[in-house]
């Protein structure tokens, strides 16, 4: 039979704040946290704006996680943060985690090139590399693995349930809060932290991003360069940070009174197979991917209340993503409201979708739709309810969010308002 | 499991070959594909030798040409093996399913960055005295590189490939980086079968590691240390592998060939603190092995003498009788992510040549391990 999902912990680390009513306070008030970028010197750079952590301090995490004092990577200090204040946030005693699932997603392998161009003159620079890696020794290479953030949690707080990491670029973020819900629907196990963690503000991802042409170059005014659905958007913007919720089956939470904050009653994935580098146009795949998570909570469309858009900021994605809204809700697809959080937050790459979904949830919580500002000249092609002039009460009781990657994985969740 | 899985595609690219039949025979044989690495010095590594594909082409398996120089090596393999399983299953001759309904779920492993791509970005962006200068970086730097370089490091390349490739548009997740991701990506194509999500599935993996800095990573991550404790260790390899799940009713309504029925599985987390032979153990008890006979194991062992001492003991401790246990990682090299797709198409080809039940070891690098057992339709 299948187990009922609820939600019992949320963390956050992100550019409008590194607590939940932080980040949601800033969020409804419709901050940005988009600024120039200050982690390195980026002033030669096309794009030289991104959403920042601020005042993150690596060294503050020594005193849970002593282990990652070598840790260079800026997403495996995110993340860690993020995942210890879930927990804390759900109460949960930390023997239970032994049990427990851990689903981590994340995106791009950090490669700092100021590590490698002392290697640059050599004449054989792939030698010269790994010389200069070896002889440096140590546990930090010049690319932090993948899973490091998995591994870190996994050992910390002894999960032996099995430990996932998801690298479906910005899909991922959704994608292991949906994988965690499924097996723990299915009975594999009763608790799981799900979440993500990103940090893509360093020379190599956001040059390389910007030579994509899919970043806002509006340096000038950081805090309006992302406008999705704004018929002016230029572009999305790079964030860092790090979200991730703690999952239990009901029973389980209720067994040791649990806070509930929220439901999760659906999940669904596609993918477009068009382009890796567009969306493909009719929005298949994400018509798809929001009917599979509306199917799967054994819902039809009628009962969806609010999305949390993917919303980039992009030209095409807004569009496409407005398209597919309305093929899925119909009729009921411009009543509703419509909130883009990547407006305030960036585009946080794996973390955008677990941020999003933090951010549902908390809609549900506490009744209120966070806005999408910087919808100042409405896009004719992108029609419906953006919540646009501020946040609004909200009396609904499911919020549907987005999540649309890099290479076409698409992937959408449904959460409830939790009723005992 | 709540549904009867069969598996009715088998594709492997690996050094060894791509045809099953003749993989068999080279592993039967005791080929190996190992050789010092035709591309760089290994001299300062523990580990020297890899298992290389040579001659590969892909331009046979890409619809588009243009769309391979797109691609790095990872997803040019498993672009390769994903279309190999689909024709071995049927499904690129009829169309019994619509593109929908198949998912995809795979594993990649450590991207790594195409040193030849970026090592014009590095030499750029240097001052005179090697450090890095932003403004170097920010101009000659970026106009050295191809604007799709980032879409050559995202990890999930590899898989969104394929499902531009072969029109694949279902369910799907992409794991990373070692061999018991490959295993959690069957496991997620199971699960989508299971509750009826996809009425077939493409599960696999996908890695590299035959260049340098593979073997920089490797090496830091301890995967060559028995290399140095005991002079024998893996074989770095490359290539990928992808298996056809279906459901068995499905599969033999549309008159598939089937190769092998997915009779159990089980996976667990290697903890820190804990011994290879223990965690073997319970994968293996949670299969309900303990006292049993089977045909065949399809084992983990891949040079490195600790694990196959812990594995022989796993296997002992729970008194499972095996008469014949071949080792294709001794001899094809250790493909990381996509070792565990590998091992489970070996051995659903071995169940059905051999018939009985034959169990495929997923042990490997990485805390994830997992088992797999396959019997004849």
């Amino acid at each position: 039979m299948n187990q009922c999902v609820v939600i019992t912990g949320l963390g956050v680390c992100t550019p409008l704040g590194h607590t939940v009513p932080d980040f949601w306070r800033r969020l409804l008030d419709g901050c940005s946290g988009i600024g120039p970028v200050t982690l390195f010197d980026a002033s030669a750079l096309r794009v030289r704006i991104g959403g920042e952590v601020q005042g993150f301090d690596p060294a503050a995490l020594l005193t849970e996680y002593p282990e990652s004092a070598p840790e260079k990577d800026r997403k495996v200090g995110l993340g860690l943060d993020a995942a210890h204040r879930a927990l804390v946030d759900s109460g949960l005693p930390l023997e239970a985690l032994r049990e427990a699932l851990l689903f981590v997603g994340v995106s791009l392998e950090t490669f700092l090139i100021s590590d490698a161009t002392s290697a640059a003159h050599a004449g054989d620079l792939s030698s010269a590399l790994v010389a200069l890696a070896l002889a440096r020794g140590g546990p930090s290479p010049l690319q932090t693995p993948l899973d490091r953030l998995t591994q870190l949690l996994g050992d910390h707080y002894g999960f032996q349930h099995g430990r996932y990491t998801n690298c479906s670029a910005c899909a991922a973020g959704a994608q292991v809060v949906g994988e965690a819900f499924r097996r723990l629907r299915a009975g594999r196990a009763n608790v799981a932290l799900a979440g993500a963690t990103d940090s893509p503000l360093n020379p190599l991802a956001l040059g390389g991003f910007s030579l994509l042409r899919i970043l806002s170059e509006e340096n000038d005014r950081p805090g309006r360069a992302c406008r999705p659905f704004d018929a002016t958007r230029q572009g999305t913007v790079l964030a860092e940070g790090a979200a991730f919720m703690v999952l239990e089956t009901r029973e389980h939470a209720r067994r040791r009174g649990a806070r509930v904050c929220g439901e999760i009653i659906g999940y669904g994935s596609s993918l477009d197979a068009y382009r890796v580098t567009d969306p493909e146009p009719d929005g298949r795949g994400a018509v798809s991917s929001m009917t599979r998570a509306i199917l799967d909570a054994g819902v039809t469309p009628a009962a969806v209340d609010c999305v949390n858009a993917h919303g980039t900021g992009t030209p095409k994605n807004d569009v496409v993503e407005t398209r597919a809204i309305k093929q899925v809700l119909g009729d009921r697809a411009g009543g509703i409201p419509v909130t883009a959080n990547k407006s305030m937050t960036g585009h946080m790459i794996a973390t955008s979708g677990a941020l999003e979904a933090v951010a549902s949830v908390l809609t549900l919580y506490t009744g209120k739709v966070p806005p999408t500002i910087n919808r100042n000249c409405p896009d004719p092609e992108c029609d419906l309810d953006y919540v646009a002039e501020g946040c609004r009460d909200f009396a609904g009781r499911t919020v549907l969010s987005n999540s649309f990657g890099f290479g076409g994985q698409n992937a959408s969740l449904l959460f409830r308002r939790f009723e005992p | 499991m709540r549904r009867s899985i069969v598996i009715t595609g088998i594709g492997l690219v690996t050094p060894l070959g791509s045809e099953v039949p003749t993989l068999w025979r080279r592993i039967e044989a005791g080929d190996s594909a190992a050789t010092p690495p035709a591309h760089f010095d290994a001299a300062p590594f523990a580990c020297r030798v890899c298992a290389e594909i040579r001659g590969f082409e892909p331009g046979s398996y890409v619809p588009e040409g243009k769309l391979v120089r797109l691609m790095n090596r990872e997803a040019q393999l498993a672009v390769a093996a994903a279309h190999r399983a689909l024709e071995d299953a049927g499904l690129k001759r009829e169309r019994p399913y619509r593109p929908e309904d198949i998912g995809l779920f795979g594993a990649t492993g450590l991207a790594g960055l195409p040193l030849a791509e970026v090592a014009p970005l590095i030499q750029a962006s240097a001052r005179a005295d090697g450090r890095f200068d932003p403004n170097r970086f920010a101009t000659e730097g970026l106009r050295a590189v191809r604007p799709i370089l980032s879409f050559k490091v995202l990890s999930n390349m590899p898989l969104c490939f394929v499902s531009i490739c072969e029109n694949l548009q279902g369910p799907n997740a992409v794991y990373t980086p070692w061999e018991g991701q490959g295993a959690q990506a069957i496991e997620a194509a199971v699960q989508a079968l299971e509750c009826g999500e996809v009425r077939s599935a493409l599960a696999g993996g996908c890695d590299v590691k035959t260049h340098e800095l593979a073997f920089l990573a490797l090496q830091q991550q301890g995967a060559f240390a028995s290399w140095r404790e005991r002079g024998a260790g893996p074989t770095p390899g490359e290539g990928a592998a992808f298996l056809i799940l279906e459901d068995e009713g499905a599969a033999k309504a549309r008159g598939a060939r089937v190769h092998a029925r997915l009779s159990g599985f089980s996976l667990a987390t290697r903890p820190r603190e804990s011994g290879s032979k223990e965690t073997y153990a319970r994968i293996l008890e949670a299969m309900g092995l303990r006292g049993q006979s089977l045909t065949a194991v399809v084992a983990a062992g891949n040079g490195d003498p600790a694990v196959e001492q812990a594995e022989n003991e796993a296997l002992a401790m729970l008194q499972v009788r095996v008469p014949m246990v071949v080792q294709p990682k001794k001899h094809m090299g250790d493909l990381f992510a996509a070792a565990g797709p590998a091992q489970v198409g070996l051995a659903a080809a071995l169940a059905a040549r051999r018939g009985g039940c034959v169990l495929a070891n997923c042990f490997g690098h990485g805390s994830e391990q997992a088992a797999f057992l396959l019997e004849p339709p």
